[in-house]
């Protein structure tokens, strides 16, 4: 049964979106009786706080109105991250920092809105990234975004699938960007593999070419991601085959850092709450990890492929949480974070010795960083208790 | 004490200056020395103080670095008054039939009086202020009157029975010295202040405190106690209890009025005793030589001596003892001596200025005779970087304050701190109680760099075992590596003009009203955070304590330190009023009762 749900988060979150943050439930959707007992599970946190797994934690960008979703080239040597930090543009740009100079520069072409920005795994010289600036009303709707912030009015944080959306690749040496899909509909989240020839992506294209029927219509536009498949393509966009066909958003995709495997999220049907998915490397043997009741979104696996750390809302519904759980899903998971407030898109570095998230722990959303505990991580999930339900179900 | 002293003479006059080590130095050795009991404190004008501008003096010499263009030394001497006493000041009454002088304990001139003797008739102008014409309800105590040539005798204070609004406004036009200003405009002689039966400190003259500047207000002022009161309204129709009554409902209409036939001499001999701080400034030079554009990087150097200036948050046990002063700022200066290698071995498009800044804790006076010298004129200032209380590194966390003094600030501060990887809190408001105000009030963008308020501030106990050296050469390399782009960049960052939150909020003076409570300034919350209470101040007595937020004061919402001092101008001096704070999140009321500041 799906119900109609709105596409609206507070201001105050964060939720650079889509390497999996679609908020499918607003404040006033999530029912009341519900409080006490999110509260009551808010407040079991067994006297273990985050300094267990996380040493040193800090803030690492700190320009611009808010910067989210920070991801790693092969050598940990840069990272690239979406970042409102231009005052010509409301929207997110992609940037990339030099983690030995703290140089920045910026990846996208400055206009247009972008998000989801992946470093090739083989080599840094390319950058891929989801942009609208191809479409020709962007400078447009930009000027309009401006002038409605300007204004002085906030808008309720919104994610709106702009089928515009096209997956860009940026050449750091020639400056030039290679567009490697060009679909009508939303093509987004994408990520590379270990030897940076293929790219994980989700797209809701399938609703745009095959025919709906009246009630699929409505759907689509009630809530276009609910289409969202899982893609796999080559780097240069040829041989696009989809890898999962089920009902519910699926997105979010990141290969492991030794290409073995694909950890993403799917949304339940309605909506409402979210699991972590694993795969191996085409998209093949499926299986689900998590049945947390809770919005569980953009998982990412240690390096080591031991467990996978993913965002979830366990706690309340505006309060994200990082977790963790084993990479099959035999254990419940574990709680990594204790601070109110949003904490989520966590990614670790390649040789798995920090982690990087974002978070609005003190004030706007920025990339944080903080040491990491692999020994803490392996002990905590040894002791966790078993999986209540659905461990050995095959979501396919 | 005096044992100390002679030993400090001692130093100046024989060992200084070829004795002072100067060979790459630590951190710790720096603070050490600066922090030393036998540099007593640094007071500005002291013999401490200027043994510790020596010892600057040598660190840049033996780094090689220059005195400014110009000059022949690193010192840059300045005037400021660093006492004053009242030799004799007199007032006498002249009516028709009577001549009665007043003195000793009667009369106290104003710390602002000029010098010299005025005969006058007597007008009396009420409470003496005047708001601007701009204000909503505007007063004027002295519309309709004529001043010229004659003597004004005011109230101290505000009119007592006002609230709101109304109540605020005049009490922030209500300084003696604003009262002084306006008596004069006026073309008033001599001006003569008298606290009402209804105000705070009834009947008493007004302490006659200390003001660092050199000039006078151009006026001769004089304060006046209960006896002068009653003598000067002795046969008017009504007492000065009658007319503070009539005064004090705030009603602009009730006007000042003339005294015929009464006279009055004033006789002020105040002795400002003139003393000389110095600031210690020197440069290196853009690589090239030739550069129009300047970055400077500065901390004050001196303190508080034994704390008898009224900044010493010394405990009444603790008697008169050096205040070392280690976190402040030896900290701060030992943190640029540290970055000045790295510096000076790389290239520079501008060139770099190290000022070293005396008289800070008595009004910010030394980086002020710098501004005002003009020896680098602010216009061609490209930033000023101020380090003040940089010792308590802790949890990895730093404050950089005045953030919103440019909108280049964070992405240069993000690049900068990739390596040191401090866990930063920016504060954006450039309106600081430390130098980097001068410079951000001279158009210049500034940063303040600050490790936060802790229990040993302006006391005793700020000695330099206490301090994070490991934490404070982090603090040097983050410093360094902005000063550098700074240096190299090829813009400089562009001021921002950001709006004070109160008009008055000279950071400093917080009125009449005493609450005893020590804010945090470097704690970014929705509220006031306390990082202390005073001993037995009102705010103790109210049961605040450490870490409480203050939300609500008189029934006023209190965002921020300005919100606060502004619910402050509205309350009434004994009478209690509500104050509701957080304390680890819990909502707690309490009742505060609020005393006049001595």
């Amino acid at each position: 049964m799906y119900k109609a749900t709105k596409l609206l988060l507070p201001a105050f979150l964060w939720c650079g979106v889509v390497h999996g943050c679609p908020f499918h439930l607003s404040m006033e959707t999530r029912p009341t009786f519900l409080e006490p007992i999110i509260l009551q599970v808010a407040n079991q946190s067994n006297g273990v706080t985050e300094e267990h797994f996380l040493g040193r934690t800090r803030q690492l960008t700190y320009a611009g109105k808010r910067t989210g979703e920070g991801y790693f080239s092969a050598d940990g040597r840069h990272i690239v991250f979406q970042s409102e930090r231009e005052e010509d543009n409301p929207w997110y740009q992609i940037y990339m920092m030099d983690l030995d100079t703290g140089e920045t520069e910026r990846i996208s072409p400055g206009h247009g809105k972008t998000t989801c920005s992946y470093i090739n795994q083989a080599n840094d010289r390319y950058v891929l990234f989801a942009s609208t600036h191809d479409d020709p009303r962007s400078l447009e709707l930009q000027k309009e975004e401006m002038e409605f912030r300007a204004s002085g009015k906030e808008r309720r944080y919104s994610w709106d699938y702009d089928p515009h959306f096209d997956i860009y690749v940026f050449d750091r040496e020639t400056r030039e960007y290679s567009r490697v899909t060009d679909t009508k509909g939303y093509d987004a989240e994408g990520a590379y593999s270990a030897d940076g020839r293929m790219i994980v992506f989700s797209s809701n294209r399938s609703a745009y070419t095959e025919e709906l029927t009246a009630e699929e219509q409505r759907l689509l536009e009630a809530d276009p991601a609910y289409f969202a498949d899982l893609y796999l393509m080559n780097a240069d966009g040829s041989n696009v085959r989809r890898i999962t066909n089920e009902p519910g958003y699926d997105g979010g995709p990141f290969f492991s850092y030794d290409g073995q495997y694909i950890v993403w999220r799917r949304f339940s049907e309605d909506g409402v709450t979210a699991d972590v998915f694993i795969a191996d490397s085409e998209g093949e043997n499926q299986r689900r990890i998590t049945s947390f009741e809770s919005m569980s979104w953009a998982p990412f696996l240690h390096p080591t492929n031991e467990y996978i750390i993913f965002a979830s809302n366990k706690q309340g519904f505006s309060n994200f949480e990082l977790y963790l759980v084993d990479r099959e899903g035999m254990k419940e998971p574990v709680r990594v974070t204790h601070t109110d407030g949003f904490d989520g898109l966590p990614v670790f570095t390649p040789d798995g010795s920090q982690l990087v998230w974002t978070t609005n722990r003190k004030g706007a959303s920025q990339l944080f960083i903080a040491e990491w505990n692999h020994a803490a991580a392996l002990e905590a999930l040894e002791a966790a208790p078993a999986r209540r339900s659905g461990s050995m179900e095959q979501d396919t | 004490m005096r044992f100390t002293k002679h030993l400090a003479g001692a130093l100046t006059s024989l060992v200084l200056p070829t004795c002072i080590p100067a060979d790459a130095l630590s951190l710790r050795e720096h603070v050490e020395f600066l922090a030393s009991p036998y540099l007593e404190g640094r007071l500005t004008g002291t013999t401490g103080e200027r043994i510790a501008a020596e010892y600057l003096s040598a660190q840049l010499r033996a780094k090689g670095l220059m005195p400014l263009q110009g000059h022949e030394s690193y010192l840059m001497p300045f005037d400021f008054v660093g006492g004053m006493s009242d030799s004799g000041s007199t007032l006498s009454l002249l009516a028709r039939t009577s001549n009665q002088m007043f003195a000793g304990e009667a009369v106290n001139a104003l710390s602002f009086s000029n010098n010299g003797s005025v005969t006058a008739p007597v007008v009396f102008a009420g409470y003496g202020i005047k708001t601007p014409d701009s204000s909503e309800t505007p007063y004027d105590s002295y519309h309709g009157l004529n001043l010229e040539g004659k003597i004004a005798v005011i109230l101290r204070y505000f009119p007592e029975d006002t609230t709101g609004d109304f109540r605020r406004e005049l009490s922030r036009y209500s300084g003696l010295r604003f009262k002084a200003l306006h008596a004069r405009e006026a073309g008033a002689a001599g001006l003569i202040v008298v606290t009402g039966p209804n105000s705070p400190n009834a009947g008493k003259t007004v302490p006659m405190g200390f003001d660092t500047s050199v000039a006078g207000s151009g006026i001769v002022a004089v304060s006046a106690d209960a006896s002068f009161g009653e003598s000067l309204f002795a046969g008017h129709e009504k007492s000065l209890q009658q007319i503070q009554d009539e005064l004090d409902d705030g009603n602009p209409h009730v006007s000042g009025f003339e005294l015929p036939g009464k006279k009055a001499t004033i006789s002020v001999e105040i002795e400002r005793e003139k003393r000389i701080g110095n600031n210690v400034v020197a440069m290196l030079p853009a690589t090239d030589g030739v550069s129009d554009e300047y970055v400077i990087v500065g901390a004050h150097y001196d303190h508080l001596g034994y704390g008898a200036g009224g900044n010493s948050l010394a405990g009444q046990d603790e008697g008169k003892a050096v205040h070392p002063g280690a976190d402040d700022n030896a900290s701060g200066v030992a943190v640029i001596l540290e970055m000045i290698d790295s510096l000076a071995g790389r290239e520079r498009d501008r060139h770099l200025v190290l000022g070293f800044w005396s008289g800070e804790e008595l009004g910010l006076i030394g980086a002020q005779a710098f501004a005002d010298e003009e020896v680098v004129p602010s216009e061609n200032v490209a930033a000023y970087l101020n380090l003040d209380m940089v010792g308590y590194v802790a949890d990895n966390s730093l404050t950089i304050q005045g953030v919103g003094s440019s909108n280049e600030w964070p992405s240069m501060i993000e690049r900068a701190n990739i390596r040191p990887g401090f866990d930063l809190t920016l504060a954006n408001d450039p309106y600081l109680p430390t130098d980097a105000m001068v410079f951000y009030q001279n158009d210049v963008p500034i940063l303040s760099f600050f490790t936060g308020a802790h229990e040993h501030y302006h006391k005793p106990s700020d000695t330099p075992e206490k301090l994070n050296y490991k934490g404070m050469d982090r603090v040097a390399s983050l410093v360094a590596a902005i000063t550098g782009n700074l240096l190299n960049a090829e813009t400089p960052p562009v001021h921002v003009a950001v709006e004070r939150s109160t008009q008055e909020g000279s950071g400093r003076s917080m009125g009449r009203v005493y609450t005893g409570t020590i804010p945090d300034y470097t704690a970014e919350v929705e509220g006031l955070m306390l990082s202390g209470v005073m001993k037995d101040g009102p705010a103790e007595r109210a049961g605040l304590q450490e870490d409480d937020i203050i939300v609500e004061f008189a029934g006023q919402t209190v965002a921020n330190i300005y919100d606060y001092m502004y619910a402050l101008e509205s309350v009434k001096i004994d009478e209690p009023v509500p104050v509701v704070i957080l304390r680890a999140g819990e909502r707690i009321e309490r009742e505060i009762v609020p005393t006049v500041r001595k």
